[in-house]
């Protein structure tokens, strides 16, 4: 009787001391996972604080307006010729 | 050799001997000492053994666990970076991004083949005499260069020069460049704010490095983190009040006068009327903050808040609004301005332009001295120290920007009659563009005063009255009657809109004494006057054209400023006229 419980002991033992390696072992897998992860995270941030830097720089007004007047030569509005539109239609 | 007594028991060796062990010759007697010291000596070692168990147990037992973690645990630095700066529509005016730092063990680079070295020259943009002499050292750590960006790093890493290596650090870019810098600032190499906005927020944009303690494995992967031994902070993102669009508005206003007008320098200011943000404050001549290798003092002065002034006829509406305020005068009081001379104290004060009479609007719309004086004698001299002080003359303000210059305003007990009457149209004190700018806040609100802000505000900060709004209403009446074919400041009319101001001229005082031919040209105004939202200070510095006088040089710029202002953030026009009228000769301010 008592042989046989130790037996089903046992038998619980090695597949518990198995499953812990098991899970270790996935433990570490998704550890590695998540670094990676969490380095990919850190250079995108880098990328995006690149990427709203070229907005800035290529949004520049100085870089629109000299852009505006040579490339596409647009002139400054004037209120001479501009036309106000109330609201609620003409009165 | 015979024994007599033969023994008896024991093992008998021969049967004709005696018992082998029985032999007295073999018979060993132990003196019974020594096993007693063998049982001390074993006990000791024992106790020896217990001993060492325990000290290296208990005693130095951290020790020897430092000393195993140190053999598998790896520390990695965790950087931080600095927190962006912003506009308030969230445009970036200041970022870090990672670079490295080359840096070179001499003996070992100087080994390489010289064709490598004059490809890292080349890289490095630097000529090669002079990366050679930095190498030419005694020391085994050189920095070669700082700041180097990435896609140069990778090039430098194919190059595989031995004992070349480099280290992590951050650099600030700033996109907006010399349009920006002045509100913005700067930071040092080693990213600590220099000026600006950078230095007054150093605290809370500075990033604090942390470290993590990990298991690496023999790949060099991290396989167990064991947490921080110091968590990073990254620095805090910054919101600005100032407007991109606004900033950049102000600077080409303020840029195009000051060559226009052939002076040493300009500075101009957009505020917020509602909130006390500062929209723009605009400097020229400027600078790079990209590139500062060829930086003067005279481009990093800040002159809206850290130069001050002798603010002329700008403070005139001061003066009034004080006499209005308390009753001694009404907007249509006459005064006998006579013959545009009035002696105080043996002191002639003039009109350039006399006129006989004027009433308290019309010397504000002429700028005359006389009356403004002679309005002045109403008030006790305390009074009018208390307005100064109450509207931030004399002290520095405290706006979260360093270096605020505080003005000058002496104790109203030392003013002699001279003096007083010098103050009341803006001679005899000093202030800062910023100050002065702020003060008009009272006129463009409904008499109250609020904080100016350097960061984006989200609600409007509570106001401390400091004239009844029917004064404010009153004196808003008159500045916009300046800006008008008839006053001082014809140049500073916007089609479409109405405007209020005053001009200022005064004269700069070099060595002591006022010049004749140096002036500080100055102009505030609200806009527009239906509903202000602005108020819009400039300043020409030392114009040497053919004018010289604020209505000459500043009011055309606030003109060009509030235009471009006024259309860019979309307020309707309250004003049906498109065609300006500029006398061929318009009124100049009294000096």
């Amino acid at each position: 009787m008592s042989n046989k419980l130790n037996i089903v002991l046992a038998a619980g033992l090695i597949a518990c001391g198995l499953t812990l390696v098991n899970a270790r072992y996935q433990a570490r897998h998704l550890f590695i996972e998540l670094e990676r992860l969490q380095q990919t995270s850190r250079q995108l941030d880098i990328d995006w604080a690149q990427l709203q830097l070229d907005q800035s720089t290529l949004g520049k007004n100085e870089r629109i307006e000299q852009i505006a007047r040579t490339n596409l030569n647009m002139t400054p509005l004037t209120p001479a010729r501009t036309q106000y539109l109330t609201t609620g239609g003409a009165r | 050799m015979k024994r007599d007594k033969p023994f008896t028991g024991g093992r008998v060796a021969a049967s004709k001997g005696m018992a082998f062990s029985k032999s007295p010759v073999l018979a060993v007697r132990l003196p019974d000492w020594r096993s007693r010291v063998m049982l001390i000596v074993l006990f000791a070692a024992f106790a020896a053994l217990g001993l060492r168990a325990l000290w290296l147990q208990g005693m130095s037992t951290q020790f020897l666990q430092k000393q195993g973690k140190s053999r598998y645990e790896r520390t990695l630095e965790l950087p931080a970076t600095r927190g962006k700066i912003m506009d308030r529509n969230g445009q970036v005016l200041a970022s870090s991004l990672p670079v490295k730092a080359v840096w070179a063990i001499p003996e070992d680079v100087l080994a390489s083949p010289p064709e490598k070295l004059t490809e890292l020259a080349r890289l490095l943009e630097m000529p090669e005499a002079e990366m050679r002499k930095k190498l030419d050292s005694d020391r085994t750590f050189v920095y070669l260069k700082r700041q180097v960006e990435m896609d140069v790093i990778a090039k430098i890493d194919k190059l595989k020069i031995n004992g070349l290596d480099t280290r992590k650090e951050y650099k600030r870019f700033y996109p907006q460049g010399e349009v920006m810098t002045h509100m913005v600032g700067f930071t040092s190499v080693e990213d600590v704010g220099q000026e600006g906005m950078e230095l007054a927020q150093q605290k809370s944009l500075v990033g604090v490095p942390g470290s993590r303690r990990v298991i690496k494995d023999r790949l060099g992967r991290i396989v167990e983190d064991l947490g921080f031994s110091k968590a990073p902070h990254d620095g805090k993102d910054l919101t600005l009040s100032v407007d991109s669009k606004l900033q950049y508005i102000a600077f080409t206003s303020i840029k195009n006068a000051v060559e226009k007008f052939n002076a040493k320098a300009g500075a101009a200011l957009v505020l917020d009327v509602h909130t006390g943000e500062v929209l723009a404050l605009a400097n020229y001549p400027t600078y790079n903050p990209n590139d500062r290798s060829k930086l003067t003092g005279e481009q990093l002065r800040n002159r809206v808040i850290t130069d001050v002034y002798e603010p002329g006829s700008i403070i005139k509406p001061m003066t009034v609004a004080l006499a209005l305020e308390t009753k001694r005068v009404t907007p249509n009081t006459v005064f006998d301005t006579g013959a545009g001379r009035i002696v105080i104290g043996g002191h002639a004060i003039r009109d350039s332009h006399p006129k006989p009479m004027l009433t308290t609007s019309g010397i504000i719309q002429k700028s005359s001295n006389v009356g403004v004086v002679k309005i002045s004698q109403l008030i006790p001299p305390q009074e009018m120290w208390e307005l100064y002080t109450k509207l931030g003359f004399g002290q520095a303000p405290r706006f979260g920007f360093p270096g605020p210059a505080a003005g000058r305003v002496r104790p109203w007990k030392s003013w002699r009659p001279v003096e007083y009457a010098n103050m009341a149209f803006g001679h005899g004190l000093s202030v800062s563009l910023l100050q002065m700018a702020r003060s008009y806040m009272i006129f463009a609100r409904n008499g109250d005063m609020i904080p100016l802000s350097f960061v984006k505000v989200d609600e409007e900060p509570a106001g401390q009255q400091i004239i009844s709004p029917k004064t404010a209403a009153q004196v808003r009446t008159m500045l916009e009657s300046v800006v008008s074919p008839e006053g001082t400041a014809s140049r500073a009319q916007v089609a479409g809109y109405r405007v209020g101001g005053k001009t200022g001229t005064a004269q700069k005082i070099v060595n002591g004494r006022y010049s004749q031919t140096s002036y500080v040209g100055s102009f505030v105004g609200i806009a527009p006057m239906s509903k202000p939202r602005f108020v819009i200070a400039v300043m020409v510095d030392d114009p040497k054209g053919a004018v010289h006088t604020g209505g000459g040089v500043a009011a055309p710029t606030f003109a060009d400023l509030a235009a471009n202002a006024l259309r860019a953030v979309n307020v309707p026009p309250d004003s049906s006229i498109t065609d300006i009228i500029i006398p061929e000769t318009p009124l100049e301010e009294s000096l």
